[in-house]
């Protein structure tokens, strides 16, 4: 049994491009001389950044039967990891750039006919930093993004029954952007803009280039920015947030600034998008159907026919009703960094694999976003740890500052309590002598 | 090193103290030196936060020159030029 690569007419414009709309039609034609190019690998690692390149390039990889493989960062050494455990596997919209899409070429091409996809083929895997140092995979087939998708639209856009103008500031190889702005307008009435924006006067002019209605899809930190700008933004249908909490107080002063319901997205890249609320009115999240939640010992296990394996989440969530839950708070491991999921246990055992650090911790100090970093390190500057961490770290889980001491303060059974730690990251920014900081532990 | 300008060296105190860069001293960032990715090491959060503290001092948006090099702004000598070009305030003392 097959589902098309999209479920959208030919003539139905799916995304703005320099030279104007792009319909369904002229994507897939464009897609399938792409597949036509591409090795005869299993698997594609899409690099696209261009939103628009992003979805031919996953179109075209749909279309020759490749599975299309999702790291949790593009760092090159993160990349090197992907190709040795998927060395049939091949890059696409990296610099050798023999994929970029010459559309040219393709002008004179008959119009390719929308392809239909076996529901089982393998569509994508998705890796999410486990906590043991190795990613996490999830492999999804296109019956699962497909329903996901559907779930989506309905959830979403159910109440927007005319074709929307989507732009987004989030990128398309995480599954928020991914699902936003490669699946829904493959499946849902949505044209997305080929801008990524990111300074507040760009996402605003690249807004007003759009047709209405306009929709922005973003995250927390981003529209914070956005709105303490004070750039003036055009009429909006809907502005959807994901990958960060946001608080009802923040969410109300987003609906007056863009003066639009701002819809709050919940998921995870394992199960994708399972529940929304319009924080600025509500508490609770409401879950999207088919999903359902159960409470166990680790955390809730999240459910739908459409799934692989049931997802376990590890945040805190309460139950209400069958159909409601409020968040309470992520597992401790994990942390979020400007809508990026890292797992501090992660960071740490990378930390440690470094030639020449002895000890160190990896830690997010109160209050703070960023994480930092106490290092045992004889024969290493703190530029030397940032380097070694650079390749196989996103950039955002870069610790800033390292501090080199001599030894950390751990206890006989090797332990780190978090209070001689913060004592320690406190005594080590006050400017105290990092080696007396060392040496006061022992007392 | 380069001798910063006083404009770059209000710039830089910027950076220093919006950042809280706590390795790094203001009279240290070399005009020429890469501000993100490599150099100084700022990254997109950076970035957001940077624009902020910029467009409320200095009353100017900033604009990506490719979105591809978000942080367009490689060193702080362009930084500021572009802050200086696009003010309206000029070379008015802040």
């Amino acid at each position: 049994m097959s589902y098309p690569l999209s479920s959208r007419k030919s003539s139905e414009v799916i995304a703005h491009d320099r030279d104007g709309p792009v319909t369904v039609g002229t994507l897939m034609t464009e897609s399938a001389a792409l597949a036509k190019r591409l090795p005869q690998s299993r698997y594609a690692i899409n690099l696209h950044s261009n939103r628009l390149d992003y979805l031919r390039g996953f179109c075209a990889a749909m279309t020759a039967g490749h599975c299309t493989l999702m790291p949790p960062n593009r760092e090159p050494e993160t990349l090197r990891e992907l190709e040795r455990a998927f060395p049939d596997s091949y890059r696409l919209g990296d610099s050798n750039n023999r994929d970029s899409a010459e559309t040219h070429e393709v002008d004179a091409a008959p119009e390719a006919r929308t392809p239909d996809i076996e529901r089982e083929q393998p569509a994508i895997i998705a890796f999410t930093s486990g906590s043991t140092g190795e990613a996490t995979a999830t492999e999804k087939s296109w019956h699962t993004l497909c329903q996901g998708t559907r779930n989506n639209h309905l959830s979403l856009l159910g109440d927007i029954s005319k074709l929307v103008h989507s732009l987004a500031t989030v990128p398309p190889q995480h599954m928020w952007g991914f699902e936003m702005t490669v699946l829904l307008p493959l499946m849902a009435p949505v044209a997305i803009s080929r801008h990524s924006p990111f300074y507040p006067l760009d996402v605003a002019e690249a807004l007003a280039a759009l047709p209405e209605p306009r929709v922005l899809v973003s995250s927390p930190l981003h529209l914070r920015t956005l709105m303490m700008s004070g750039v003036a933004f055009p009429p909006l249908q809907r502005v959807y947030t994901a990958t960060a909490p946001l608080s009802s107080a923040e969410a109300t002063e987003l609906e007056a600034y863009f003066n639009t319901e701002v819809t709050d997205v919940f998921g995870c890249s394992e199960s994708g998008i399972i529940a929304t609320k319009r924080t600025a009115r509500d508490d609770r999240w409401h879950l999207t159907p088919p999903f359902t939640l159960e409470s166990t010992a680790s955390g809730t296990l999240i459910r739908a026919e459409h799934l692989p394996e049931d997802v376990l989440l590890r945040d805190q969530l309460e139950l209400i009703d069958s159909r409601t839950f409020k968040w309470m708070g992520r597992h401790k491991d994990m942390i979020n960094i400007a809508g990026k999921r890292g797992s501090l246990a992660d960071l740490n055992t990378r930390l440690l694999r470094i030639e020449g650090v002895r000890d160190g911790v990896v830690f997010q100090p109160e209050g703070k976003h960023r994480l930092a970093a106490i290092v045992v390190a004889p024969k290493l500057t703190p530029a030397e740890v940032i380097r070694a961490l650079k390749p196989q770290v996103d950039p955002a889980f870069i610790p800033r500052p390292i501090y080199m001491v001599e030894e950390l303060p751990r206890l006989e059974t090797g332990k780190l309590s978090r209070s001689s730690l913060l004592a320690l990251f406190d005594s080590l920014r006050s400017g105290a002598n990092p080696r007396n900081a060392g040496e006061a532990s022992d007392q | 090193m380069q001798a910063q300008s006083d404009q770059e060296r209000e710039l830089a105190e910027l950076i220093v103290d919006t950042l809280n860069l706590e390795d790094t001293k203001p009279a240290e960032i070399e005009p020429e030196e890469l501000l993100f990715g490599d150099g100084l090491g700022l990254d997109s959060i950076d970035a957001l936060e940077l624009a902020l503290a910029i467009s409320q001092k200095y009353d100017v948006q900033l604009k990506a020159e490719d979105e591809r090099t978000q942080s367009a702004f490689s060193t702080l000598r362009s930084l500021n030029a572009f802050i200086q070009e696009n003010s309206a305030r000029g070379s008015e003392p802040v």
